[in-house]
Parts: structure tokens; sequence; C-alpha cells
């Protein structure tokens, strides 16, 4: 018996239950998931399709729980998982899927591949099988608080230096605050404005707001790996924050898989303190416009032709699709151009779900960009917004990487600089 | 050899026990796999979830994925969206709204109903038998379905594609006596009822729990399913 391998199979059969196993059992193998997966498109390699993904989840669930599974495994048509195979898995589904769920969307039985291939990522993290680079920054979240090195002193000092630099108020450890912002340390260590860009927002709209020193990393890297108990840890930093501070509610700010743990993943892993409502920054930013808390100069953005990048934790699966038409309806009424496929048809940056973390990834990150490229040349933007930090970073990244002229830009940012202050 | 005989046993005593396991079969499957327990869902809803499933099951109904400008992989895959549509079409005309077969619903249910024309049900009998190959063919040639194709995928379309072509041979007298085509449709009948409760086949059963799934998960977080 391979031990890895046995340690996989288990974590596999303790989450199978009817949810996982009805899906796996109305799956007709028609392949047509694989047309949906931006790494597949990009690539052409077979093993990407979301189908494949899930094929160590199937085969444990079916040598386990169906009569056909055994014969199978009895006559040797089907054998037993080894450590090898976790390891040939490993790269496929941490390396080139960004868990976005576009493949669900095109699935004739509707079957939620994503949600699977967590799963297969919770086995494979049981079983020690993470990548080491997306490992390293797991570690580094458990030992400092947050995978990009934001420690307690480098938090404190970085976000007295966004206060000074762009003249805001950002209130730390408040008690009896109304609201309890965490941003992702993706923000704070690239793109600081993003801070400046909503406390300036939150400031506007009169939001009582406070940060906290203890939860002040949305970000959750044991998501990304599929460890329960390290996503657990991890959100608890956060709601532990929340309860002392007394908040009636927490803000995600731009980072799209943090907003998928905490509002719809959380509560089915953990007791979530009562009383307390989970938003995304989209979210109250069209609260704010709905209510009249802010209100923003029409047209300030019209001219360059604008584009936004719906994210798949935020749009598709965060739902979150309207906020930022409204928002760029008032700042670019005539040069906003959707993107084609949009809204929860969107089609990944191709850096989430921790990919842009892992080195190895760079060839199929990049091999995936392109196809959003070709989105972007269609409408000629010059400009693409988007909601999510993680997205920005691959935008950024990609957009150096193909030496391209577009302008990428978080939506916050564009907000801020488009506040009628009155 | 004495085809009468083959075919008395065949729609008969076979017929029955075939029967009998594929409705055993399905309930057992069925059993097996809702007992596996279902955990609440904790999460406080955005939208709605009967909205979402409602949706989600009328865009199924209204072969939503089938319309060529509503998804852009249909461009990509028309090959599998036309010919597995066609296949799936001709199927569902053929034994429900085919007059032997509602013949034999109504000897089994006890009530009948209207049927179209045969040569509207033999056009798209004979659709379904091409799109099978079409989609045999496909299967060999797709790199992603060579991968996930093993001997299970090959006999789903063999115990579904002898009944078919065995029928249509049938009404229209190809080949052999009516008597030996008429059994051998039995007894491919009869072997894919077997079949159908250990194979893949069975999705038309486990559609409905992800087809809910889909729409519960998109509906609650306000999302078109």
């Amino acid at each position: 018996m391979e031990a890895q391998a046995q340690i996989a199979i288990d974590t596999f059969l303790r989450q199978t239950g009817g949810y996982v196993a009805s899906q796996l059992e109305a799956c007709t193998r028609c392949g047509m998931c694989a047309e949906a997966c931006h790494f597949y498109e990009a690539t052409g390699n077979p093993e990407y399709a979301p189908v494949w993904k899930i094929e160590l989840l199937k085969r444990a669930y079916e040598q386990r729980f169906t009569l056909v599974g055994r014969a199978k495994l009895a006559i040797g048509v089907d054998k037993l998982i080894t450590d090898d195979e976790l390891l040939q898995f490993s790269k496929i589904v941490y390396e080139a899927c960004t868990m976005c769920n576009k493949c669900s969307m095109v699935c004739p039985m509707g079957i939620q591949l994503g949600p699977l291939i967590h799963e297969v990522r919770a086995g494979l993290s049981a079983a020690g099988m993470v990548p080491q680079d997306l490992m390293k920054a797991v570690n580094k979240q458990l030992e400092e608080g947050s995978p990009l090195g934001m420690t307690d002193e480098v938090y404190e000092s970085r976000m007295e230096w966004v206060a000074d630099e762009w003249e805001v108020d950002l209130p730390m450890d408040v008690k009896g605050a109304e609201t309890l912002v965490v941003f992702s340390s993706i923000e704070v260590m690239k793109f600081p404005e993003n801070i400046a860009a909503i406390a300036k927002i939150l400031h506007a709209a009169g939001e009582k707001w406070t940060l906290s020193q203890a939860g002040r990393e949305v970000v959750n890297f044991g998501f990304y790996e599929g460890s329960e108990e390290r996503t657990v840890l991890f959100l608890k930093r956060i709601f532990d924050a929340a309860v002392q501070l007394g908040v009636k509610r927490i803000v995600v700010t731009e980072c799209g898989h943090a907003y998928d743990a905490l509002r719809w993943t959380s509560y089915n892993l953990m007791e979530v303190p009562p009383g307390i409502e989970i938003t995304h920054i989209v979210g109250l930013i069209g609260e704010y416009l709905r209510t009249g808390r802010i209100k923003l100069k029409e047209g300030a953005l019209d001219g360059r032709t604008i584009t936004f990048h719906d994210a798949c934790k935020i749009q598709r699966r965060g739902g979150h699709i309207e906020e930022p038409r409204t928002i760029l309806g008032i700042l670019a009424p005539h040069s906003f151009r959707e993107l084609s496929p949009n809204r929860e048809e969107s089609v990944c940056c191709g850096g989430g779900g921790g990919v842009i973390a892992i080195k190895e990834a760079d060839p199929v990150r990049y091999a995936a960009f392109e196809l959003k490229i070709q989105q972007m040349q269609r409408v000629g933007a010059q400009t693409v917004a988007m909601s999510c930090s993680n997205c920005r970073l691959q935008f950024t990244d990609c957009v150096q990487h193909f030496n391209l002229d577009v302008k990428v830009a978080g939506l916050s940012q564009l907000v801020a600089d488009a506040l009628i202050e009155e | 050899m004495d085809w009468n005989k083959i075919l008395e046993f065949a729609r008969g005593p076979f017929f029955n026990v075939a029967l009998l396991v594929f409705v055993a079969g399905m309930v057992y499957r069925l059993v097996r796999v809702v007992s596996l327990g279902w955990s609440p869902d904790r999460v406080p809803a955005r939208g709605s979830k009967a909205k979402g499933v409602a949706l989600s099951f009328l865009k199924g109904i209204l072969i939503w994925p089938f319309i060529p400008w509503v998804k852009g992989t249909f461009k990509r895959n028309p090959i599998i969206y036309l010919a597995g549509g066609l296949f799936h079409l001709g199927l569902f005309v053929v034994i429900i709204l085919g007059t032997p077969h509602m013949l034999v619903w109504k000897s089994l249910l006890g009530i009948g109903w209207p049927t179209l024309p045969l040569p509207i049900v033999d056009w798209l009998a004979a659709g379904a038998i091409v799109a099978m190959i079409i989609l045999a063919i496909n299967r060999v040639i797709n790199p992603v379905l060579k991968l996930i194709s093993g001997p299970a995928e090959w006999l789903n379309l063999l115990f579904v594609f002898l009944p078919m072509v065995t029928g249509y041979m049938m009404t229209h007298h190809l080949f052999f006596r009516y008597e030996v085509l008429y059994s051998l449709h039995m007894l491919a009948v009869d072997v894919m009822l077997i079949w159908i409760p250990v194979s893949r086949i069975s999705h038309f059963m486990f559609y409905f729990f992800s087809k809910a799934i889909h729409g519960a998960d998109f509906g609650k977080r306000a999302v078109t399913p």
C-alpha cells in the first residue's frame, strides 16, 4: 500500500457525501468541459480537461462506493491510486486550474467542476503533494501572518506610509466601528494606491470603519492549497478580530478567492460569529451609489476605451455582476465596452487559484492570458478595469511580459478618482 | 434454429428479468448515493436558490446550450453538441412517440398516448443512428475523449447502438427475416437494460441532481445559472 496515496484517498472519501457523489455519477464523459477551460484552450493539452482533473476523486469514489468500481479493481481494469499519480495530478490541478468554474457553465449536466477540483486539492494537500512554491507561501502565512511577508511591523509601517503619502485616514483597531475592512497583502505590498482609494471612498460615504492589526490579511493560502484546517485557521484570524472589535460588517477588498472563502465557504466549515455581514468592496460601492452616500463625476473616464474583466470569484462565483456595470456606466457611459464573453460567462485571467504563486506554472499562465489579450484587442481596450487584485497582478505581469499598451486599473481606484467631494 | 422460441424468450422471461434488474439496479444506485448524506448549506444566500434551480432546468429543457449563438463553446465543439443533441432527440422521440414503443409502455403502465407518424419517427431514428456513429468516430479522434475513454465508454455506445440499429432494420425489413430481427432487437434491448444500472447511461437519473445543484449554487449567489 502506498502511504501518501492512502491519505489522499481517505480525504477524498471523507469529503464524499451526496453532493460530490451525485455529481460524479452524473458525468457522462462527453468531454465538453474541456472547451471551457482556458488552460486547455491555450495549450491543447488534454490533461487540462476539467473532467480529467477530477479523475482521482472519481476513481477513489468508484473503488470504495460502487459495485462496478470494485469489480473493475478485482479484474484489473482499474488499479489503486499510486503516489506517482498523485504527483502527476498535483501538477495538473494546482498549475493548470484556477478553479474559476467556467466549466460548470458548459457542462450539459451542470456539474460544479470547480468545487470538485477543490476536493481533489484537499486530498493532495493532506498527502503533502502541494507544489513547493505554493506550500512555501502557505507556511509563510502560518508563521508571519501573510504569504507576502506582511508581518506586524511591515503592515504597520506600510499603512503609516500610505496614510502619509496619500493623506488619508487609516483607523486602526477602533472598537465599536461598524465595518472592518480587510485588505489583501497584494494590495498592501504591490498596489498601495488601492488602500488609499478605498479609504477615500469610505471617508466620503461617512463609514465608521477600522482596520485590524490581528486580522490584517484577507488572503487565504490554506484555501488555495485545499487544506480545510488551515483555511479555517486563517479565517478565524479575521473573524476573531471582527468579534473583538464588535463590528457588524466585514468588507473584503479587491481579492477574489478571499471573498469566496469568507462569504461563500466559511459558514460550512466553521461556526461563523452571528450578526456579521460579509460583503465585497464592489458590493459596498454599489450600495453607496444606490443610497446616494457617494456621488461620482459622470463621464469622468470617457475618451479612452475602457473595458471590464469579470473575476471568477467576485463575479461568476461572487454575484457582484451588476455593480461594476453601474459604476462604469457612470464613469464612462460612452467609452465602456464589454469583453466577449463577459459577466458569468467570462474567461478567467489565468492567474487565480494560487497559479500565479507557482513559478513552474508560468508558461501555462502566460499562454492562458493570450485569450484575454485577444478579447481586449477585439474591443480595442486602452484601459482594463477589474475588482480583484489577483487578476490585477496577473494582468500587470502579463502586460509587461507581452509588452502591451493597456492600462490596468483597480475599480476602486477609478471610483476614488471620480468622487465628488462635498 | 427456432427463432420463434428465441423471440418468445427474449420478449418474455428475459425481458422481465432485464426489466427487474434495470429497476432494482437503478433504485440501488439512487439509494446508495442519497444515503451518503447531505450536509446542510449554512451559507446565507444573496439570491433565490429556487429560482436558480427552476432556471437551470428550464435552460436544460429548452436545450439552451444547443442554440448556436448562446455559448461560445458551440463554435469550438459543434460535433458533440449537434450529434449529441440529435441523438437524444431521436432517442426520446422513438421510444416515447413511436407507435410500437408506445404500445410497450401501454402494456407496462396501462395508459397509452397519441404517437407521431412513422416517417417522422423513422427519419429521427436514422438521424440518431448516424449521430451515434459520428460520436463514436469523435471519441477516437478527440484528444480529450481519447484520454477519458475506457472499455466502459465503448460498451455504452455499443449497447445503445445495437437496439437502435436492429429496431431500424426491423422497421425496414432489411437483410433478415422479421422474427430474426425482432429477436435480435429484443435481445439487444434486454442486454442494454441490464447494462444501464452498471454504467454511465444512468446519467438520466443523476441529471436531476447535478442540474439542481448547479441551479442552487448559482441562484444563491444571484448569478444566472
